[in-house]
């Protein structure tokens, strides 16, 4: 099978900065792949290397099956999408939609016929006459997507595009960025540093840290089966709960590090005496009462609220999240009894962070 | 204090320091209309009493004036075509990259700018006497002082080119741009303001040159207009009312151009400055 987009054990050296480190990564035509990761962890260095923005120091990367590691940014025929949006501030909107055509040579009959197609798409019809700078934030990422879009690239790379616009507008072109990808058909790589959006928009969620890849997979995978402790604490929000605890005699439970050493069941069978850190997302604590025989005794310190769902931070150390629908009655100072699914504990081997369940699989 | 009254203050200073500048400009003005005679009158005449439009007239027939300007055209044309042309890719090298060369490059060009001219002319005339340029003038003086205006060009640019985002450079570089695509497509018309108004400066540097023109260029019918304004003095009779229509014939088209061009004059050189 070709890809659209292949890339083989890529580095990337700045100097002495080791940025990408043995990035293997194939998407498939019509895929939206996201890459998502903190801030300095390269995912950026990876879409501007796919563009040919950044010069790869070895490994092999292709388009649609030909190598482009020599291939100037113009001769990939990808399109991007900027973070700041990059429209020429000296063009008319019109003008910076169609640049890209008028440089293939494009004719203007037929530029200006795509113009008043992709306008259409992307719903600026009015304003094809005006001036980056007379437009709103909305409307400059519009003309952003409309200007990658009207070339019928081989793939779209999109730079934290949506960084810039604030949370309700963000929210719904999330939306807006996927049909569209759908639509089009196109092969989408997204990068950003909000898992959600990855989470939402894309197909397969590539989460990076320092250089590497941790994990890929689809966002289901990666939220119920992430590979490490990295992974597992980036993906969900909020973030997953760690304790410290020691598997039991029997090898099916693990004594945690709390108050009590309370023993967990779980579902991951593993060598009795081992130290472990166990993982339990705040969402999977399910609250009751704190006599139950199971239950996890816990002593609220604080209470967020939503009005969706009430966050509640337990005392002491580890500090514990417990994510409970509505409007909790709870108060700080409160003790409450917290169970868990056996199959949603995760374990990971403290030292490596890896997964003791992929281990078993 | 107010700030009301710092801003009166002020803003008095200011205009006190404009007449201490400005009275000289009128007082070439004034004196270029007036006689021989009047001009040493005690008390002094601030406005002429009978203008002496004659004064222009012999100048423009006698002077040779016109031959004159059309050197300092020559030499500021000349001037500033090589300073852009070379100046602005410099400029655009220094802007877009970043190390231990660049920043060598840089302080050895901010040097360059130090360096008096009436220091360097004597080596620079006897290098182009060395080479055989003397044989052409006026191009060695645009040479000389071209390399004069290099520096002042060069940082003026770069101010320009840095005010241009890097973005739109990588954007046009996707689009399907070169990098010189991108810089003459992109870059270029992003940064023109800058740049005009960088050469216009360095222009009208050129048309007001006069180290160099007085050490490289003998022949009277090459000088350019700041040598010929001093052919007027003469050991014995000083002609001040013919060198002050001289030299307010000479000045007022630039005179003219910055007025004009003041505004935008200032934005160029701040641009860079603010963010």
């Amino acid at each position: 099978m070709t890809y659209q987009i292949e890339l083989d054990r890529v580095e990337k050296h700045y100097g002495r900065f080791h940025a990408l480190k043995e990035i293997s990564l194939a998407i498939p035509k019509g895929q939206f792949v996201a890459l998502v990761g903190p801030s300095g962890c390269g995912k950026s260095t990876l879409l501007r290397s796919i563009a040919g923005l950044e010069r790869i120091t070895s490994g092999t990367l292709r388009i649609a099956g030909e190598p482009v590691d020599d291939l100037p940014p113009r001769k990939r025929d990808l399109a991007m999408v900027f973070q700041s949006y990059a429209l020429y501030p000296h063009m008319s909107v019109r003008d910076n939609l169609t640049y890209a055509l008028r440089l293939k040579g494009v004719s203007r009959a037929e530029r200006a016929r795509r113009a008043e197609e992709v306008a259409a798409v992307i719903g600026l019809e009015t304003l094809l006459d005006r001036r980056p700078r007379e437009l709103s934030g909305g409307q400059r990422q519009r003309v952003a997507m409309g200007r990658a879009i009207i070339r019928q690239p081989r793939a779209f790379l999109f730079d934290e595009p949506l960084s810039n616009l604030d949370a309700a507008l963000r929210v719904r072109m999330r939306k807006e960025v996927r049909a569209l990808h759908d639509r089009i058909g196109a092969t989408s790589v997204y990068v950003t540093h909000d898992q959600i959006e990855a989470m939402t928009m894309a197909d397969h969620v590539v989460v990076l840290q320092a250089g590497r890849i941790e994990q890929q997979g689809t966002p289901v995978a990666l939220y119920d089966r992430p590979a490490n402790r990295f992974v597992a604490g980036f993906i969900g929000s909020p973030a997953m709960n760690f304790i410290p605890g020691v598997i039991a005699g029997d090898g099916r439970a693990v004594r945690l590090a709390l108050p009590g050493n309370p023993m967990l069941e779980t579902t991951i069978a593993g060598t009795p005496g081992l130290q472990v850190e166990v993982g339990i997302r705040p969402e999977h604590m399910v609250l009751g009462s704190p006599d139950a025989p199971d239950a996890l005794p816990l002593v609220v310190n604080a209470v967020e609220t939503t009005g969706a769902a009430s966050y509640l931070f337990t005392e002491g150390e580890p500090e514990l999240i417990v994510t409970t629908e509505g409007t909790a009655t709870i108060r700080a100072g409160d003790t409450i009894g917290v169970s868990v699914d056996p199959a949603r504990v995760h374990l990971f081997e403290p030292e490596t962070g890896a997964s003791l369940r992929s281990a078993s699989l | 204090m107010s700030g009301a009254v710092t801003n009166r203050v002020l803003l008095a200073v200011a205009l006190a320091l404009a007449a201490v500048y400005l009275f000289p400009l009128y007082w070439m003005y004034v004196t270029s209309l007036k006689t021989q005679s009047s001009i040493f009158a005690v008390p002094p005449e601030f406005l002429p009493g009978a203008p002496q439009w004659d004064n222009y007239a012999t100048i423009w027939e006698v002077a040779n004036i016109l031959r004159y300007i059309g050197n300092s055209l020559v030499i500021a044309s000349g001037v500033t075509l090589i300073t852009a042309l070379v100046g602005s890719g410099c400029a655009y090298v220094l802007a877009r990259y970043r190390n231990g060369w660049i920043d060598a490059a840089l302080f050895a060009v901010l040097m360059l700018q130090v360096l008096p001219p009436s220091l360097m002319v004597t080596p620079i005339f006897v290098g182009f006497a060395s080479v055989g340029l003397l044989e052409y003038p006026r191009f060695a003086t645009i040479l000389a002082f071209s390399a004069k205006t290099m520096p002042f060009f060069v940082i003026l640019c770069r101010a320009a080119f840095m005010t241009v985002p890097r973005e739109l450079e990588e954007a046009a570089l996707v689009d399907g741009n070169s990098r010189i695509g991108a810089f003459f497509m992109i870059v270029l018309p992003l940064a023109r303001n800058g740049l005009l108004i960088s050469a216009l400066l360095v222009f009208m540097n050129g048309f007001g040159e006069y180290v160099y023109s007085a050490s490289i260029i003998a022949d009277n019918r090459l000088q350019p207009a700041s040598i010929g304004m001093t052919n007027f003095l003469q050991p014995n009779v000083v002609n001040w009312n013919a060198i002050m229509a001289f030299a307010a014939t000479y000045v007022t088209p630039i005179l003219a151009a910055f007025v004009l061009l003041q505004r935008q004059i200032v934005n160029g050189l701040t641009a860079g400055a603010l963010k």
